[in-house]
Protein backbone atom coordinates (compact mmCIF):
# COMPACT_ATOMS: atom_id res chain seq x y z
CA UNK A 1 0.00 0.00 0.00
CA UNK A 2 2.70 2.20 1.04
CA UNK A 3 4.62 1.76 -2.39
CA UNK A 4 1.40 2.52 -4.53
CA UNK A 5 1.09 6.00 -2.17
CA UNK A 6 4.74 6.26 -2.56
CA UNK A 7 4.01 6.00 -7.23
CA UNK A 8 0.82 8.33 -7.01
CA UNK A 9 2.91 10.98 -5.01
CA UNK A 10 5.35 10.59 -7.73
CA UNK A 11 3.33 10.50 -10.59
CA UNK A 12 1.42 13.83 -9.29
CA UNK A 13 4.33 15.11 -8.17
CA UNK A 14 5.50 15.12 -11.71
CA UNK A 15 2.46 15.97 -13.39
CA UNK A 16 1.91 18.78 -11.16
CA UNK A 17 3.28 20.13 -8.34
CA UNK A 18 6.73 19.85 -10.44
CA UNK A 19 5.59 19.97 -13.46
CA UNK A 20 8.30 20.15 -15.87
CA UNK A 21 7.66 22.85 -18.07
CA UNK A 22 6.25 25.04 -15.44
CA UNK A 23 8.37 24.53 -11.96
CA UNK A 24 11.49 23.27 -13.80
CA UNK A 25 11.94 25.22 -17.01
CA UNK A 26 13.09 22.38 -18.91
CA UNK A 27 11.26 21.68 -22.55
CA UNK A 28 10.24 24.66 -22.72
CA UNK A 29 11.21 25.09 -26.76
CA UNK A 30 8.44 22.92 -27.63
CA UNK A 31 6.39 24.42 -25.23
CA UNK A 32 6.69 27.45 -26.97
CA UNK A 33 6.94 26.79 -30.15
CA UNK A 34 4.28 23.92 -30.58
CA UNK A 35 1.65 25.91 -28.89
CA UNK A 36 -0.10 27.58 -31.47
CA UNK A 37 -2.98 25.52 -31.72
CA UNK A 38 -4.93 23.17 -28.94
CA UNK A 39 -4.07 20.07 -31.21
CA UNK A 40 -0.52 19.90 -32.80
CA UNK A 41 -0.26 20.81 -29.23
CA UNK A 42 -1.78 18.13 -27.88
CA UNK A 43 -0.12 15.67 -30.59
CA UNK A 44 3.67 16.83 -29.18
CA UNK A 45 2.50 16.08 -25.96
CA UNK A 46 1.43 12.77 -26.63
CA UNK A 47 4.63 12.25 -28.38
CA UNK A 48 6.50 13.19 -25.29
CA UNK A 49 5.07 11.29 -23.08
CA UNK A 50 5.76 8.49 -25.44
CA UNK A 51 9.35 9.07 -26.09
CA UNK A 52 9.80 9.90 -22.09
CA UNK A 53 8.48 6.82 -21.23
CA UNK A 54 10.78 4.67 -23.48
CA UNK A 55 14.04 7.10 -22.95
CA UNK A 56 13.08 6.40 -18.77
CA UNK A 57 12.79 2.91 -19.44
CA UNK A 58 16.26 2.21 -21.49
CA UNK A 59 18.20 4.69 -19.49
CA UNK A 60 16.81 3.23 -16.31
CA UNK A 61 18.20 -0.03 -17.33
CA UNK A 62 21.76 1.11 -17.88
CA UNK A 63 21.74 3.41 -15.11
CA UNK A 64 21.27 0.41 -12.60
CA UNK A 65 23.17 -1.71 -14.18
CA UNK A 66 26.28 0.18 -15.11
CA UNK A 67 26.39 4.15 -14.27
CA UNK A 68 25.50 4.01 -10.84
CA UNK A 69 28.40 3.97 -7.98
CA UNK A 70 27.61 -0.01 -7.00
CA UNK A 71 26.03 -0.89 -10.26
CA UNK A 72 27.19 -4.48 -10.92
CA UNK A 73 28.80 -4.46 -13.95
CA UNK A 74 31.58 -1.82 -12.83
CA UNK A 75 31.42 -3.61 -9.18
CA UNK A 76 32.41 -7.47 -11.42
CA UNK A 77 34.76 -5.95 -13.55
CA UNK A 78 36.47 -4.24 -10.23
CA UNK A 79 36.74 -7.17 -8.66
CA UNK A 80 37.56 -9.73 -11.09
CA UNK A 81 40.74 -7.67 -11.77
CA UNK A 82 41.05 -7.73 -8.54
CA UNK A 83 40.65 -4.45 -6.64
CA UNK A 84 39.87 -3.69 -3.41
CA UNK A 85 35.95 -4.55 -2.54
CA UNK A 86 36.07 -1.41 -0.66
CA UNK A 87 36.64 1.02 -3.11
CA UNK A 88 33.75 1.57 -6.04
CA UNK A 89 33.74 2.31 -9.43
CA UNK A 90 31.75 4.94 -10.53
CA UNK A 91 30.88 5.43 -14.29
CA UNK A 92 27.85 8.69 -13.97
CA UNK A 93 30.08 10.82 -15.51
CA UNK A 94 29.29 9.16 -18.47
CA UNK A 95 25.38 9.79 -18.31
CA UNK A 96 24.76 12.73 -20.30
CA UNK A 97 26.16 11.23 -23.40
CA UNK A 98 24.80 7.82 -22.70
CA UNK A 99 21.64 9.46 -22.37
CA UNK A 100 21.62 11.46 -25.39
CA UNK A 101 22.93 8.41 -27.41
CA UNK A 102 19.96 6.13 -25.93
CA UNK A 103 17.12 9.01 -26.16
CA UNK A 104 18.23 9.67 -30.10
CA UNK A 105 18.52 6.29 -31.48
CA UNK A 106 15.56 5.10 -29.75
CA UNK A 107 13.48 7.89 -30.78
CA UNK A 108 15.39 6.92 -34.57
CA UNK A 109 13.85 3.11 -33.63
CA UNK A 110 10.26 4.13 -32.98
CA UNK A 111 9.88 6.98 -36.14
CA UNK A 112 11.07 3.60 -38.26
CA UNK A 113 9.24 1.20 -36.84
CA UNK A 114 6.23 3.69 -36.35
CA UNK A 115 6.92 4.53 -40.05
CA UNK A 116 6.66 0.84 -40.89
CA UNK A 117 3.63 -0.57 -39.57
CA UNK A 118 1.66 2.66 -38.26
CA UNK A 119 1.31 4.71 -41.27
CA UNK A 120 -1.41 6.94 -40.46
CA UNK A 121 0.26 7.41 -36.77
CA UNK A 122 3.65 8.64 -38.10
CA UNK A 123 1.57 11.04 -40.11
CA UNK A 124 -0.01 12.35 -37.46
CA UNK A 125 3.11 12.52 -34.98
CA UNK A 126 5.72 11.44 -36.96
CA UNK A 127 6.68 14.87 -37.77
CA UNK A 128 7.42 15.33 -33.80
CA UNK A 129 9.32 12.93 -33.38
CA UNK A 130 12.63 13.77 -34.39
CA UNK A 131 12.46 17.37 -32.75
CA UNK A 132 12.11 15.68 -29.27
CA UNK A 133 15.05 13.63 -29.63
CA UNK A 134 17.16 15.59 -27.96
CA UNK A 135 14.32 17.76 -25.98
CA UNK A 136 15.67 18.57 -22.61
CA UNK A 137 12.46 17.50 -21.01
CA UNK A 138 13.11 14.00 -21.58
CA UNK A 139 16.72 14.63 -20.32
CA UNK A 140 15.51 15.60 -17.02
CA UNK A 141 13.68 12.55 -16.88
CA UNK A 142 16.59 10.69 -16.97
CA UNK A 143 18.79 12.66 -14.68
CA UNK A 144 16.69 12.73 -12.51
CA UNK A 145 16.23 9.26 -12.05
CA UNK A 146 19.59 9.13 -12.10
CA UNK A 147 19.72 10.92 -8.66
CA UNK A 148 17.22 8.78 -7.04
CA UNK A 149 19.84 5.77 -8.15
CA UNK A 150 22.60 7.56 -6.90
CA UNK A 151 21.32 7.78 -3.54
CA UNK A 152 21.18 4.42 -2.17
CA UNK A 153 18.08 4.77 0.29
CA UNK A 154 15.95 5.76 -2.37
CA UNK A 155 17.31 3.16 -5.08
CA UNK A 156 14.21 3.34 -7.19
CA UNK A 157 12.50 0.19 -9.12
CA UNK A 158 11.65 0.85 -12.95
CA UNK A 159 8.43 0.82 -11.87
CA UNK A 160 9.10 3.96 -10.10
CA UNK A 161 11.57 5.69 -12.97
CA UNK A 162 8.33 5.00 -15.51
CA UNK A 163 5.50 6.20 -13.32
CA UNK A 164 7.76 9.57 -13.14
CA UNK A 165 8.51 9.27 -16.96
CA UNK A 166 4.60 8.95 -17.73
CA UNK A 167 3.50 12.05 -14.76
CA UNK A 168 6.14 14.19 -16.26
CA UNK A 169 5.04 13.52 -20.23
CA UNK A 170 1.15 14.10 -19.07
CA UNK A 171 2.42 17.58 -17.17
CA UNK A 172 4.10 18.73 -20.24
CA UNK A 173 0.76 17.87 -21.84
CA UNK A 174 -1.31 19.90 -19.56
CA UNK A 175 1.15 22.51 -19.78
CA UNK A 176 0.91 22.77 -23.66
CA UNK A 177 -2.52 22.15 -24.06
CA UNK A 178 -3.62 24.98 -21.26
CA UNK A 179 -1.06 27.59 -23.74
CA UNK A 180 -2.12 26.64 -26.59
CA UNK A 181 -5.78 26.90 -25.45
CA UNK A 182 -4.83 30.52 -23.86
CA UNK A 183 -2.73 31.73 -27.55
CA UNK A 184 -5.97 30.62 -28.89
CA UNK A 185 -7.50 33.25 -27.86
CA UNK A 186 -4.75 35.75 -27.47
CA UNK A 187 -5.16 36.23 -30.87
CA UNK A 188 -8.39 37.83 -30.56
CA UNK A 189 -6.73 40.12 -27.72
CA UNK A 190 -5.49 43.86 -27.67
CA UNK A 191 -1.75 43.08 -27.02
CA UNK A 192 0.30 46.62 -26.96
CA UNK A 193 2.64 45.95 -29.89
CA UNK A 194 5.54 45.30 -28.01
CA UNK A 195 4.72 42.68 -26.91
CA UNK A 196 3.10 41.07 -29.25
CA UNK A 197 4.67 37.39 -30.16
CA UNK A 198 7.07 35.88 -28.16
CA UNK A 199 6.72 38.57 -25.32
CA UNK A 200 3.47 38.14 -24.48
CA UNK A 201 3.70 34.31 -24.76
CA UNK A 202 6.62 34.40 -22.09
CA UNK A 203 4.53 36.59 -19.80
CA UNK A 204 1.50 33.84 -20.30
CA UNK A 205 3.83 31.33 -19.08
CA UNK A 206 5.32 33.44 -16.28
CA UNK A 207 1.93 34.00 -15.16
CA UNK A 208 1.23 29.69 -15.82
CA UNK A 209 3.94 29.30 -13.36
CA UNK A 210 3.15 31.00 -10.96
CA UNK A 211 -0.47 29.28 -11.16
CA UNK A 212 0.78 25.94 -11.07
CA UNK A 213 3.71 27.10 -7.77
CA UNK A 214 0.16 26.69 -6.24
CA UNK A 215 0.39 23.40 -6.31
CA UNK A 216 3.55 23.26 -4.01
CA UNK A 217 2.56 22.03 -0.18
CA UNK A 218 -0.07 19.54 -1.73
CA UNK A 219 2.11 16.65 -1.49
CA UNK A 220 1.85 15.94 2.01
CA UNK A 221 -1.71 16.51 2.12
CA UNK A 222 -1.81 14.12 -0.92
CA UNK A 223 0.20 11.30 1.17
CA UNK A 224 -2.79 11.95 3.87
CA UNK A 225 -5.81 11.61 1.89
CA UNK A 226 -4.20 8.88 -0.24
CA UNK A 227 -3.61 7.10 3.03
CA UNK A 228 -7.00 7.30 4.68
CA UNK A 229 -9.06 6.33 1.65
CA UNK A 230 -6.76 3.06 0.62
CA UNK A 231 -7.28 1.96 4.64
CA UNK B 1 48.66 -1.46 -11.41
CA UNK B 2 45.24 -1.51 -10.88
CA UNK B 3 43.71 1.67 -10.06
CA UNK B 4 40.08 2.74 -9.69
CA UNK B 5 40.81 5.45 -12.24
CA UNK B 6 42.25 3.41 -14.98
CA UNK B 7 39.33 0.83 -14.44
CA UNK B 8 37.18 3.86 -14.79
CA UNK B 9 38.30 5.18 -17.88
CA UNK B 10 39.01 1.80 -19.42
CA UNK B 11 35.58 0.71 -18.95
CA UNK B 12 34.10 4.16 -19.94
CA UNK B 13 35.47 4.02 -23.21
CA UNK B 14 34.38 0.02 -23.25
CA UNK B 15 31.09 0.68 -22.61
CA UNK B 16 30.39 3.44 -24.63
CA UNK B 17 31.94 1.49 -27.94
CA UNK B 18 29.95 -1.09 -27.15
CA UNK B 19 27.13 0.72 -27.08
CA UNK B 20 27.64 2.64 -30.15
CA UNK B 21 28.48 -0.75 -32.31
CA UNK B 22 25.46 -2.49 -30.49
CA UNK B 23 23.39 0.75 -31.28
CA UNK B 24 24.40 1.33 -34.85
CA UNK B 25 23.74 -2.36 -35.26
CA UNK B 26 20.32 -2.39 -34.42
CA UNK B 27 19.67 0.98 -36.31
CA UNK B 28 20.98 -0.80 -39.24
CA UNK B 29 19.02 -3.49 -39.01
CA UNK B 30 15.85 -1.62 -38.62
CA UNK B 31 17.19 0.41 -41.54
CA UNK B 32 16.81 -2.43 -43.73
CA UNK B 33 13.90 -4.32 -42.40
CA UNK B 34 11.44 -1.05 -41.47
CA UNK B 35 12.29 0.36 -44.87
CA UNK B 36 9.54 1.90 -46.31
CA UNK B 37 9.56 2.03 -50.56
CA UNK B 38 9.06 5.66 -51.44
CA UNK B 39 8.40 6.16 -54.86
CA UNK B 40 11.60 7.57 -56.38
CA UNK B 41 9.26 10.19 -58.12
CA UNK B 42 8.39 11.40 -55.12
CA UNK B 43 11.39 11.88 -54.31
CA UNK B 44 12.50 13.65 -57.44
CA UNK B 45 9.43 15.65 -57.66
CA UNK B 46 10.80 16.69 -53.54
CA UNK B 47 14.14 17.88 -55.09
CA UNK B 48 12.44 19.86 -57.89
CA UNK B 49 9.83 21.78 -55.57
CA UNK B 50 11.11 25.04 -53.87
CA UNK B 51 9.75 23.23 -50.72
CA UNK B 52 8.60 26.77 -49.32
CA UNK B 53 5.45 24.47 -47.70
CA UNK B 54 3.71 27.80 -48.37
CA UNK B 55 0.41 25.71 -48.80
CA UNK B 56 -0.53 27.65 -51.75
CA UNK B 57 -1.49 24.67 -53.55
CA UNK B 58 -4.31 23.38 -51.34
CA UNK B 59 -2.16 20.60 -49.94
CA UNK B 60 -0.26 20.64 -46.28
CA UNK B 61 3.32 21.41 -47.78
CA UNK B 62 5.61 20.36 -50.20
CA UNK B 63 5.85 16.70 -49.22
CA UNK B 64 2.01 16.09 -49.59
CA UNK B 65 1.94 17.70 -52.82
CA UNK B 66 4.72 15.92 -53.92
CA UNK B 67 2.71 12.74 -53.17
CA UNK B 68 -0.45 14.14 -54.51
CA UNK B 69 1.37 14.66 -57.54
CA UNK B 70 2.20 10.52 -58.45
CA UNK B 71 -0.32 8.64 -56.17
CA UNK B 72 -3.45 11.06 -56.49
CA UNK B 73 -3.06 12.63 -59.95
CA UNK B 74 -2.88 15.98 -58.56
CA UNK B 75 -2.09 18.76 -60.82
CA UNK B 76 1.86 19.09 -62.12
CA UNK B 77 0.77 23.25 -62.26
CA UNK B 78 -0.33 24.18 -58.81
CA UNK B 79 2.83 25.33 -57.11
CA UNK B 80 2.82 29.24 -57.51
CA UNK B 81 6.17 29.81 -55.95
CA UNK B 82 8.01 27.34 -58.52
CA UNK B 83 6.23 29.03 -61.19
CA UNK B 84 5.89 27.75 -64.71
CA UNK B 85 9.61 26.47 -64.76
CA UNK B 86 8.75 23.71 -62.08
CA UNK B 87 5.63 22.75 -63.82
CA UNK B 88 7.22 21.94 -66.87
CA UNK B 89 10.02 19.75 -64.75
CA UNK B 90 7.16 18.11 -63.13
CA UNK B 91 5.40 17.15 -66.27
CA UNK B 92 8.50 15.90 -67.39
CA UNK B 93 9.10 13.72 -64.23
CA UNK B 94 5.77 12.37 -64.44
CA UNK B 95 5.32 12.26 -68.00
CA UNK B 96 2.27 13.94 -69.05
CA UNK B 97 1.63 17.39 -70.57
CA UNK B 98 1.52 20.76 -68.78
CA UNK B 99 -2.07 22.18 -69.23
CA UNK B 100 -1.66 25.32 -70.14
CA UNK B 101 -1.74 27.80 -67.47
CA UNK B 102 -1.03 31.41 -66.39
CA UNK B 103 0.06 32.15 -62.74
CA UNK B 104 -2.25 33.22 -60.43
CA UNK B 105 -1.75 36.95 -58.68
CA UNK B 106 -3.99 37.75 -55.85
CA UNK B 107 -6.36 40.90 -56.99
CA UNK B 108 -8.30 43.07 -54.36
CA UNK B 109 -11.84 43.57 -55.63
CA UNK B 110 -12.68 47.19 -54.11
CA UNK B 111 -10.78 50.16 -54.87
CA UNK B 112 -12.24 52.63 -52.54
CA UNK B 113 -9.66 54.59 -50.00
CA UNK B 114 -10.14 55.33 -46.58
CA UNK B 115 -11.62 58.50 -47.60
CA UNK B 116 -13.77 57.65 -50.31
CA UNK B 117 -15.54 55.32 -47.69
CA UNK B 118 -18.93 56.64 -46.22
CA UNK B 119 -20.79 56.31 -43.26
CA UNK B 120 -17.50 55.43 -41.01
CA UNK B 121 -17.53 55.04 -36.80
CA UNK B 122 -14.52 55.61 -35.15
CA UNK B 123 -13.19 51.95 -34.16
CA UNK B 124 -11.03 51.11 -31.32
CA UNK B 125 -10.90 47.55 -30.84
CA UNK B 126 -8.40 45.70 -31.65
CA UNK B 127 -6.37 46.74 -35.20
CA UNK B 128 -7.07 43.24 -37.11
CA UNK B 129 -9.62 42.85 -40.07
CA UNK B 130 -11.02 39.78 -38.20
CA UNK B 131 -12.05 41.69 -35.10
CA UNK B 132 -13.03 44.58 -36.98
CA UNK B 133 -15.37 42.22 -39.54
CA UNK B 134 -17.04 40.69 -36.35
CA UNK B 135 -18.90 44.67 -35.34
CA UNK B 136 -21.23 46.23 -37.03
CA UNK B 137 -20.74 49.44 -38.44
CA UNK B 138 -17.70 50.18 -38.79
CA UNK B 139 -18.06 51.63 -42.15
CA UNK B 140 -21.04 51.79 -44.33
CA UNK B 141 -20.00 49.14 -46.59
CA UNK B 142 -20.05 45.87 -45.32
CA UNK B 143 -18.77 44.48 -48.38
CA UNK B 144 -15.05 46.32 -49.19
CA UNK B 145 -12.15 46.69 -47.30
CA UNK B 146 -11.30 47.23 -43.96
CA UNK B 147 -8.30 48.75 -44.70
CA UNK B 148 -6.96 47.13 -41.24
CA UNK B 149 -4.13 45.32 -42.81
CA UNK B 150 -4.43 41.14 -41.87
CA UNK B 151 -3.26 40.63 -45.39
CA UNK B 152 -0.43 42.37 -45.07
CA UNK B 153 0.50 40.12 -42.01
CA UNK B 154 -0.46 37.05 -43.59
CA UNK B 155 1.90 37.67 -46.56
CA UNK B 156 5.31 36.54 -46.01
CA UNK B 157 6.59 38.11 -49.26
CA UNK B 158 5.75 41.80 -48.90
CA UNK B 159 3.50 42.33 -51.67
CA UNK B 160 0.76 43.45 -50.09
CA UNK B 161 0.12 47.28 -48.47
CA UNK B 162 -2.26 49.35 -46.72
CA UNK B 163 -2.06 52.85 -49.25
CA UNK B 164 -4.68 54.88 -48.22
CA UNK B 165 -6.44 52.73 -45.83
CA UNK B 166 -7.01 49.87 -49.40
CA UNK B 167 -5.18 46.82 -49.50
CA UNK B 168 -3.00 47.11 -52.33
CA UNK B 169 -0.85 44.53 -54.38
CA UNK B 170 2.67 44.80 -54.99
CA UNK B 171 2.54 42.83 -58.48
CA UNK B 172 6.64 42.85 -58.40
CA UNK B 173 6.81 40.57 -55.37
CA UNK B 174 3.13 38.78 -55.41
CA UNK B 175 4.01 35.33 -56.35
CA UNK B 176 0.13 34.11 -56.11
CA UNK B 177 0.44 31.73 -52.80
CA UNK B 178 -2.90 32.43 -51.53
CA UNK B 179 -2.02 33.49 -48.43
CA UNK B 180 -4.11 37.09 -48.12
CA UNK B 181 -6.87 35.48 -50.12
CA UNK B 182 -7.61 32.97 -47.31
CA UNK B 183 -7.05 35.23 -44.64
CA UNK B 184 -9.13 38.53 -45.92
CA UNK B 185 -12.28 38.13 -43.65
CA UNK B 186 -14.31 39.58 -46.28
CA UNK B 187 -12.53 37.53 -49.19
CA UNK B 188 -12.70 40.26 -51.37
CA UNK B 189 -9.41 38.81 -52.83
CA UNK B 190 -9.69 36.92 -55.20
CA UNK B 191 -6.67 34.75 -57.53
CA UNK B 192 -6.91 35.64 -61.51
CA UNK B 193 -4.92 34.28 -63.87
CA UNK B 194 -2.88 37.07 -65.42
CA UNK B 195 -2.41 35.88 -68.92
CA UNK B 196 -0.94 38.99 -69.95
CA UNK B 197 0.87 41.85 -68.34
CA UNK B 198 -1.85 44.43 -67.28
CA UNK B 199 -5.34 42.38 -66.47
CA UNK B 200 -8.68 44.37 -66.33
CA UNK B 201 -10.27 43.90 -63.13
CA UNK B 202 -13.99 44.54 -60.82
CA UNK B 203 -12.56 47.11 -58.23
CA UNK B 204 -15.80 46.18 -56.30
CA UNK B 205 -17.27 43.62 -53.85
CA UNK B 206 -20.75 45.05 -53.31
CA UNK B 207 -23.38 43.08 -54.04
CA UNK B 208 -26.44 45.96 -53.21
CA UNK B 209 -28.27 48.16 -55.52
CA UNK B 210 -27.08 51.52 -56.85
CA UNK B 211 -28.83 53.94 -54.12
CA UNK B 212 -27.48 51.37 -50.96
CA UNK B 213 -23.78 51.75 -52.76
CA UNK B 214 -23.70 55.51 -53.36
CA UNK B 215 -24.59 55.75 -49.76
CA UNK B 216 -21.77 54.02 -48.56
CA UNK B 217 -18.74 54.44 -51.27
CA UNK B 218 -17.49 56.91 -53.35
CA UNK B 219 -16.18 54.79 -56.26
CA UNK B 220 -18.48 51.71 -56.04
CA UNK B 221 -20.01 49.56 -58.80
CA UNK B 222 -23.60 50.45 -58.68
CA UNK B 223 -24.79 47.36 -61.07
CA UNK B 224 -25.80 49.57 -63.98
CA UNK B 225 -24.39 47.23 -66.30
CA UNK B 226 -23.01 49.59 -68.95
CA UNK B 227 -20.19 47.46 -69.47
CA UNK B 228 -21.67 44.55 -69.69
CA UNK B 229 -23.26 45.89 -72.44
CA UNK B 230 -19.58 47.34 -74.11
CA UNK B 231 -17.55 44.59 -73.57
CA UNK B 232 -17.96 40.91 -74.78
CA UNK B 233 -15.80 39.73 -71.79
CA UNK B 234 -17.84 41.20 -69.08
CA UNK B 235 -21.51 39.61 -67.70
CA UNK B 236 -23.32 40.60 -64.67
CA UNK B 237 -23.21 38.21 -61.81
CA UNK B 238 -26.10 39.72 -59.35
CA UNK B 239 -25.34 43.76 -59.31
CA UNK B 240 -21.94 42.72 -60.30
CA UNK B 241 -20.20 42.64 -63.57
CA UNK B 242 -17.50 39.67 -63.60
CA UNK B 243 -14.65 39.58 -66.47
CA UNK B 244 -14.46 36.12 -68.40
CA UNK B 245 -11.06 35.22 -67.69
CA UNK B 246 -11.21 32.02 -69.66
CA UNK B 247 -11.31 33.85 -72.87
CA UNK B 248 -9.25 36.76 -71.41
CA UNK B 249 -6.19 37.45 -73.59
CA UNK B 250 -4.10 40.77 -74.36
CA UNK B 251 -6.30 41.97 -77.62
CA UNK B 252 -9.35 42.04 -75.48
CA UNK B 253 -10.81 46.11 -75.93
CA UNK B 254 -12.29 47.40 -72.85
CA UNK B 255 -11.63 51.18 -73.62
CA UNK B 256 -15.60 51.63 -74.09
CA UNK B 257 -16.67 49.96 -70.92
CA UNK B 258 -14.24 51.30 -69.19
CA UNK B 259 -15.57 55.16 -70.91
CA UNK B 260 -18.95 54.35 -69.69
CA UNK B 261 -18.62 53.31 -66.22
CA UNK B 262 -20.06 56.24 -64.06
CA UNK B 263 -17.71 55.13 -60.98
CA UNK B 264 -14.00 53.76 -60.72
CA UNK B 265 -15.35 50.02 -61.00
CA UNK B 266 -12.69 48.47 -63.51
CA UNK B 267 -8.94 48.76 -62.78
CA UNK B 268 -6.27 47.59 -64.66
CA UNK B 269 -3.62 45.68 -62.13
CA UNK B 270 -0.05 44.65 -62.59
CA UNK B 271 2.51 46.13 -64.79
CA UNK B 272 1.81 49.69 -65.73
CA UNK B 273 1.17 49.82 -69.59
CA UNK B 274 3.51 51.83 -71.85
CA UNK B 275 1.96 55.71 -71.95
CA UNK B 276 2.00 55.23 -68.01
CA UNK B 277 5.55 54.97 -68.05
CA UNK B 278 5.86 57.55 -71.02
CA UNK B 279 3.55 59.97 -68.84
CA UNK B 280 5.54 59.43 -65.78
CA UNK B 281 9.26 59.57 -67.84
CA UNK B 282 10.14 62.84 -67.58
CA UNK B 283 9.58 63.42 -63.78
CA UNK B 284 12.54 62.99 -61.49
CA UNK B 285 12.38 60.67 -58.41
CA UNK B 286 12.55 62.49 -54.86
CA UNK B 287 15.59 61.72 -53.56
CA UNK B 288 16.29 59.29 -50.84
CA UNK B 289 14.63 60.06 -47.71
CA UNK B 290 17.41 59.97 -44.91
CA UNK B 291 16.53 59.18 -41.30
CA UNK B 292 15.04 61.84 -39.46
CA UNK B 293 15.96 60.96 -35.52
CA UNK B 294 14.13 63.57 -34.30
CA UNK B 295 10.97 62.00 -35.48
CA UNK B 296 11.53 58.49 -33.57
CA UNK B 297 9.34 59.17 -30.75
CA UNK B 298 7.37 56.82 -29.66
CA UNK B 299 4.08 56.20 -31.56
CA UNK B 300 3.19 53.14 -30.35
CA UNK B 301 -0.94 52.82 -29.72
CA UNK B 302 -1.74 51.74 -26.30
CA UNK B 303 -5.21 50.70 -25.89
CA UNK B 304 -7.32 48.98 -23.20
Amino acid sequence: MDTLIALIQIAIGAALINNFVLYYFVGICPFLGVSRRVDTAFGMGCAVTFVISIAATLSWAFTYFILRPEAPLPTWVWETLGGDPGTKVDLSVLSYIMYIFVIASSVQFVEMYVRKFFPPLYKSFGVFLPLITTNCAILFACLKILAELQDPEQLWGLHQALTLAVGGGVGFTIAICLMAGIREELDMCDVPKPLRGAGISLIVAGIMAMAFAGFAGMDSGIKDALAMFLK
Amino acid sequence: MVTPVTVTMVLAAVVLSLLAIAMAWVLGWANKTFHVEVDPKVEAILDVLPGANCGGCGYVGCGEYAEAVVHADADVALCAPGGAGCAQRLAEIMGVEVTESAPYRAVVHCAAKRYQRLQQTPYDGEVTCASANLVGGVQGCTYGCLGLGDCTRACDYDAIHLVDGLATVDYEKCIGCKACARTCPRNIITMVPFKCERMLVVACSNQDKGPDVKAVCEVGCIGCTACSRKAELMHMEGNLPVVDYDRYDATADFTEARKKCPREGMLYVGKPSAEDLAAVAGETLPDRVEADFRTTVDDTEWRG
